[in-house]
């Protein structure tokens, strides 16, 4: 292949101060098959527009600042090669269903917050002082949470499930995904406080299943897979409350 | 001027991504399964109301219309019934210690397995 190769990036731009409506533009990027998608970005802000503002940090799969709609696709930039879209030109959006602050840059604030109502962390009636030493766990119980702590946060779930583009308050995938970690986590006791959340109809009932989050999910976490078993344990939790209003559930948090 | 800027979905939202379009075959055959049980049911009743009404019911069932509704039906039900045996996996995993069964063996053990033995048995018991 020849040096002189280039490829065509068009890219989402939208500057808050001055553009009501966002447009695209299109960038000559020279072609290397080794390139990501972006890497090209990259090198358009620092050799041709430094006005371009997109997200990163790792460039290898790890930060997820990075996830884009690439094609219509959401994408990890840092992994989506241009060999693998040459020599057609490449479209590069915000992340769809999140509002766009500038250009590339959706913005996170909403997604975080869903992360947080999920009480993402350990929640124990007991907490032991350090000389009793950690809290054991085996294998096999490692085995049952792992997967769905691998997230790295990238919200390419998000701009891939149409219930989050179409209902403000869904928890979304990786949201729930992550409470279910906890859930299955043999030193976690919360699971109670936590299905409080998880189970009203804007969190977890609202998934349809439709399980394209799992499709684009760079890191195999499954949230479509993750959602299913928390509203299997929901419905347990549900029955439970049912026919034991007041000792409800066999889990109960520390808070309760 | 300045501020977010929000991007909406379409009406035909579906259209989107072919996996939303498979999404919505997938419930769309739910109607075909809701419709056929309905059928099933009124046979039910026909055959606890007597011989007669039975044989009569049997009877207005086999109008060529009848039959490619039952066809028509059948292909949806399979195909809603694949969909479910494939999504049983991520549903239900199960573990053997640490490891997980793999997705295409938990299928086999927990949809078609059960699927095609219930499946023989009353095949067996109809046409013995
Ligand atoms: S679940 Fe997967 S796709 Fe969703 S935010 Fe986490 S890593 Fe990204
Ligand atoms: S730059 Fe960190 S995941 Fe892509």
């Amino acid at each position: 292949m020849p040096d002189n190769e280039t490829i065509t990036l068009e890219l989402f731009r939208y500057h808050p101060e001055t553009d009501s409506e966002p447009r695209f533009q299109s960038y000559e990027v020279p072609y290397d098959e080794d390139w990501v998608v972006l890497d090209a970005i990259n090198w358009i802000k620092d050799y041709v527009d430094g006005s371009v503002t997109h997200r990163w940090s790792c460039r290898m799969g790890v930060c997820g600042s990075c996830g884009m709609m690439v094609n219509g696709e959401p994408k990890l930039t840092c992994a989506a090669f241009l060999k693998n879209y040459y020599p057609f030109p490449i479209k590069v959006e915000p992340l769809v269903n999140f509002p766009v602050e500038r250009d590339l840059v959706v913005d996170m604030e909403g997604f975080m917050d869903k992360l947080q109502d999920v009480k993402p962390y350990i929640i124990r009636d007991d907490v032991n002082d350090t000389s009793q030493g950690e809290y054991r766990q085996s294998p096999a119980e490692l085995a049952q949470y792992k997967q769905y702590s691998m997230c790295i946060n990238c919200m390419l779930c998000y701009a891939a499930c149409p219930v989050v583009g179409h209902e403000d308050e869904f928890l979304g995938p990786a949201a729930l995904a992550l409470g279910h970690r906890y859930n299955k986590d043999s030193r976690d006791q919360g699971q109670s406080e936590r299905l409080e959340v998880m189970l009203s109809s804007e969190a977890m009932w609202g998934c349809t299943f439709v399980g394209e989050c799992s499709v684009v999910c760079p890191k195999h976490v499954d949230p479509a897979g993750a959602i299913q078993q928390a509203k299997a344990m929901g419905a347990q939790e549900y029955f439970k409350r049912f026919v034991m209003p007041k000792g409800a559930g066999a889990t109960k948090g520390a808070g309760a | 001027m300045s501020g977010q800027y929000h991007r909406s979905h379409s009406r035909a939202w579906f259209m989107e991504r072919p996996a939303y379009i498979r999404f919505m075959i997938r419930e769309l055959t739910s109607f075909f399964m809701a419709a056929y049980l309905i059928v099933l049911i009124i046979t039910l009743a026909k055959v606890g109301a007597g011989e007669a009404a039975a044989a009569e019911w049997l009877q207005a069932l086999s109008t060529t219309g009848w039959k490619v509704a039952h066809a028509v039906a059948l292909a949806a039900t399979v195909w809603h019934t694949i969909t479910f045996f494939a999504a049983v996996p991520q549903a239900m995993p199960i573990y053997i210690g640490e490891d997980r069964v793999p997705a295409p063996i938990a299928k086999i053990v927990m949809g078609y397995g059960p699927w095609v033995t219930v499946t023989a048995i009353i095949l067996w018991g109809v046409l013995r």
